[in-house]
């Protein structure tokens, strides 16, 4: 039985010995591309499919993804959720998150069962307090570059050496951007660095090209986690209760598989 | 065997003074385990999770952080940890009667010794401390500030093996210490930008997020581009490497900070008094092999 606690301390192992890995994230807002339906995030509203409710986003959060007219993108979105190689870990949107349909969908999508599975949430709930206290930490041992919104201040972590930027709708706006990271991997001999990446789905596409391209960095999906160390808002329950201590149960959530 | 066993094993001062402890013992032919309920200590010496913690005939048992009031205790270490967690209005009184109850009598075949490595936030005189057939303290000071008439010994922490750094910045200072409320870390960076610092760069634990979110952050925006947080470095040369000078508020005359700082020829601004020469390794375990009777 996979084990929460212990996946992520398998990444911080290989993290720390300098073992090349990659962790892509697959959360509900992919799962819901994958599946194909429409998915808007805008202000302060998300419109999954034929569904519109109230959500915490703002201006750098938002996305429009139709099906219609993305679907190059969704098949490379796919791309990177079915491939397969050694350390390339996916993280999956997990039952107590968004259901046992769902998450039977996602693994019927998949197709054959990977090794290399774990969950989207990883970094978050649960181990958020592990990821800020024992895995940020780590990061100073790497030459990090950091993949994220214009709107992020990278001034306040030391091991930042080089950044690259997206704007609103990054998986659709700049998606040569994967390009032109390649290209300055190659030109610069750029191996054992760290690669950081709050992208939104932009950044499970880059994750999946960029491994494939030069599996000798290591590439992670950190998400919203950083968000108290980029001057961004704390519109996440876990986020709330970490850095705030507002009560929240998401904190202590142990996710099940 | 030597069995440490902590309350904690994140990465702080303590935890690395009782890894140091842990590898010299081993080093010497002194087969030591340090038991912890974190994970950070396990591949830093011969550790293993608090969990496997059991006592048994021979064992000298160093603790740590640890509320033991009775010997029996030693048998539920785990529980006990997991309630030192969970701290409630009610400890205060909950500890004077555990602390005036009968417990079991003293486990013959044991030597317990207990390592003091705190001053506040580990207060002895609420412990039942005759359990213990030794106190330590890392330094003069807790001594003193604990006041406890019980048979003691004062000896130093080992240090950490580090070399004069090569080349500095200029100007970049370092604050070493949890991020927590106690240790006033808001005071040594304004002291540090006060004194014509450029750069100020956080290393430790992040023990207390709301304190560093409602504290910390707003000098962040003061003093934007000019504070960093690295959080808490395994590597001590390269953090010492990274930096010209070492600000700290709050004095803790234990702490290997000092003497890291000339180790490495950092500048250290503290409010310390100047300490005398320190012991050297092998003085230290002279110190200890005496008092455990190795």
């Amino acid at each position: 039985m996979k084990n929460f606690e212990e996946d992520f301390y398998h990444l911080l192992h290989l993290l720390k010995i300098r073992e090349p890995f990659a962790f892509n994230r697959f959360s509900d807002g992919e799962l819901y591309m994958l599946q194909n339906l429409e998915v808007i995030l805008g202000d302060h509203m998300a419109k999954i499919g034929d569904r519109v409710e109230k959500a915490p986003y703002h201006e750098e959060d938002f996305k429009r993804f139709n099906p219609e007219e993305h679907g190059f993108f969704r098949d490379r979105l796919i791309e990177a959720f079915r491939f397969k190689k050694k350390n390339y870990f996916k993280g999956l949107s997990c039952r107590c998150c968004v259901g046992e349909d769902n998450f039977k969908w996602q693994l019927d999508f998949h197709g054959r069962f990977d090794e290399n599975f774990t969950w989207a949430n990883l970094l978050v709930n649960g181990n958020y307090g592990k990821f800020i206290r024992e895995m940020y930490p780590a990061f100073n041992a790497y030459k990090t570059v950091f993949i994220c919104n214009k709107k992020n201040d990278l001034t306040l972590m030391p091991f930042v050496v080089k950044d690259f930027r997206v704007g609103y709708n990054a998986m659709v706006n700049d998606y040569g951007l994967i390009e032109e990271i390649k290209t300055w991997i190659d030109r610069n001999n750029i191996e054992g660095h760290l690669f950081l990446f709050s992208a939104s789905a932009f950044s499970k596409m880059a994750i999946h090209q960029l491994y494939e391209h030069c599996d000798r960095n290591t590439y992670i999906d950190t998400g919203t986690t950083l968000n108290p160390f980029m001057g961004m808002r704390l519109d996440r329950s876990y986020l709330k209760s970490l850095w705030l201590g507002e009560k929240s149960e998401d904190i202590n959530k142990i996710c099940i598989w | 065997m030597i069995k440490i066993v902590s309350g904690f094993s994140f990465p702080s001062g303590s935890t690395v003074a009782l890894v140091n402890l842990g590898n010299q013992f081993n080093e010497r032919g002194h087969e030591c385990v340090f038991y912890g309920p974190n994970k950070w200590h396990r591949d830093k010496c011969k550790a293993a999770d608090i969990a496997e913690f059991h006592p048994e005939e021979g064992d000298i048992i160093i603790v740590h952080h640890i509320k033991l009031f009775s010997s029996a205790d030693l048998f539920k270490i785990r529980d006990k940890v997991g309630q030192l967690r969970k701290k409630t209005r009610l400890d205060a009184l909950r500890d004077i009667i555990q602390k005036n109850t009968p417990g079991s009598p003293k486990i013959a075949g044991l030597k317990i010794i207990l390592t003091c490595q705190e001053n506040g936030l580990f207060p002895l005189k609420r412990l039942k401390y005759s359990l213990f057939d030794k106190i330590h303290y890392a330094d003069f000071s807790l001594a003193k500030y604990h006041k406890i008439t019980h048979s003691h010994f004062i000896c130093p922490n080992f240090g950490n093996r580090l070399t004069p750094s090569k080349t500095k910045p200029e100007k970049v200072a370092g604050i070493i210490g949890s991020i927590r409320r106690e240790n006033q870390i808001e005071s040594a960076v304004e002291k540090s930008f006060s004194d014509g610092m450029k750069t100020v760069i956080l290393y430790g634990h992040m023990s207390d997020p709301v304190y560093y979110y409602s504290t910390i952050r707003p000098l962040t925006q003061k003093y934007p581009g000019r504070i960093k947080y690295a959080g808490f470095m395994d590597d001590k040369q390269q953090m010492y490497d990274s930096i010209s000078d070492v600000y700290r508020s709050v004095a803790r005359p234990w702490s290997l900070v000092r003497r890291e700082c000339t180790l490495t020829n950092t500048m250290y601004h503290g409010p310390e008094a100047c300490q005398g020469e320190s012991l050297a390794d092998d003085q230290i375990f002279t110190v200890w092999k005496n008092e455990l009777g190795l």
